[in-house]
């Protein structure tokens, strides 16, 4: 797809399975092109979801909503799992539709080490360190089973 | 103002920030910018009038709730918003050209200002020395912003290179491009190729600057910057009591 800016950059150049430049078809303007990105999964932790996977992004959203868009599948992880009325009182304030979403997980402090407005507001940074190492040292399922400790 | 005594490199440093603001301007910082978030915080407290956006999701935040640490995506700049306005938003408002201003920062640059964000040294791309952030902001915002403005709070010849191997963005040649330093700034007028010395700050001299920079100064005789005025040191501790803007330098 074309995408404003990116001309004078060599990463145009470097990653023509990624990048393309084409002359617009409405003026003589070259564009950059970008080859769509397609995860198998996004991962989205949120605030606020129901069963069927309506979910809504209490506080700053980042490219959530876009990772949702482009995944083939997505996997909510929700602070609480709320009512459905909830998301027809407003509806606009729903951020991802259910018809995206593949599956819900209840899981309170699910982006901790990092922050989840309004819920926790400050990185956890004896927590963050232990991540930094267990990924250093292999050993990501142990840090996870002592994060999730009594919740397993 | 006396430097070493009223105001440091940091308070310089914001305060050429804060001057580069223009009443009506929409200006962005990106993430990691713990110095243009105290220079645009104080900006608001100074009453200059512009639309201030960010990588939060926040436009025109509370700016006077202190930041209490350096991260610029915490909910210091989300919280009092008047509105939600998202990155691809953001993109999208900078590519049809309605942003003025995008403080980005670097790792190396050179004359034509061309900068690295992407890798430094080793083989190839693919074999680095070091491997950076990359250029999701840089590269997509700094060809179409109207007035872009890099700020590096060092100033060296490792920063400050001679040619820069692997550009993550480049200068667009029909806009204007700045650079604010420690020591000076350098600014590429629209329409021209290269970037020239514009002025420098109290406490520094040509020489200094020379030094400091890889590539070849011409200018000799620039003028120097004026200091930190009372009320722009003033709007600075105002909104920034926990001295955030100390955290680059």
């Amino acid at each position: 797809m074309p995408v404003g800016g990116m001309w004078g950059s060599d990463l145009v150049d470097i990653r023509p399975e990624f990048f393309q430049v084409m002359k617009s078809p409405f003026s003589e303007e070259k564009v950059v092109c970008v080859k769509a990105l397609v995860p198998d999964y996004a991962i989205l932790h949120v605030q606020e979801a129901d069963i069927y996977g309506n979910a809504r992004i209490l506080g700053p959203s980042y490219q959530d909503v876009l990772m949702a868009r482009a995944a083939k599948k997505v996997i909510l992880t929700t602070e609480r799992i709320v009512g459905t009325y909830r998301m027809q009182e407003e509806p606009k304030l729903t951020a991802v539709p259910h018809m995206l979403v593949e599956a819900v997980v209840e899981l309170p402090g699910g982006a901790k080490p990092g922050i989840c407005y309004p819920e926790y507001l400050t990185v956890d940074w004896d927590d963050h360190k232990a991540y930094q190492k267990a990924v250093k040292a292999g050993e990501v399922p142990q840090f996870a089973a002592k994060m999730l400790e009594g919740r397993l | 103002m006396e430097y070493g005594k009223d105001y440091g490199k940091p308070e310089m440093m914001a305060t050429a920030i804060i001057r580069e603001i223009k009443e009506g301007d929409v200006v962005f910082h990106g993430l990691a910018s713990p110095t243009p978030m105290v220079a645009m915080k104080a900006a608001k407290a100074l009453g200059k009038d512009f639309t201030y956006v960010t990588l939060s999701d926040g436009l025109d935040h509370d700016w006077s709730r202190p930041p209490y640490f350096a991260s610029t995506l915490s909910e210091n700049t989300y919280i009092g918003s008047v509105a939600t306005f998202g990155l691809d938003e953001i993109f999208d408002l900078f590519a049809s050209g309605k942003g003025d201003i995008a403080f980005l920062s670097c790792l190396q640059m050179d004359k034509t200002g061309r900068i690295a964000m992407s890798v430094l040294g080793g083989k190839d791309y693919d074999h680095p020395k070091l491997r950076g952030p990359g250029g999701a902001g840089s590269a997509t915002l700094t060809p179409v912003t109207k007035r872009t403005v890099i700020w590096k709070t060092a100033h060296d010849k490792r920063t400050f290179v001679e040619h820069v191997q692997f550009a993550t963005t480049s200068p667009a040649i029909d806009k204007p491009f700045t650079v604010i330093t420690p020591l000076c700034i350098f600014r590429k007028p629209a329409g021209e190729k290269y970037l020239k010395l514009d002025c420098i700050f109290p406490y520094t001299t040509v020489e200094e600057v020379k030094e400091n920079t890889g590539w070849e100064i011409e200018e000799k005789d620039v003028p120097v910057m004026a200091p930190p005025t009372e009320e722009e040191l003033a709007a600075i501790k105002k909104v920034d009591p926990n001295n955030i803007l100390a955290f680059e330098f």
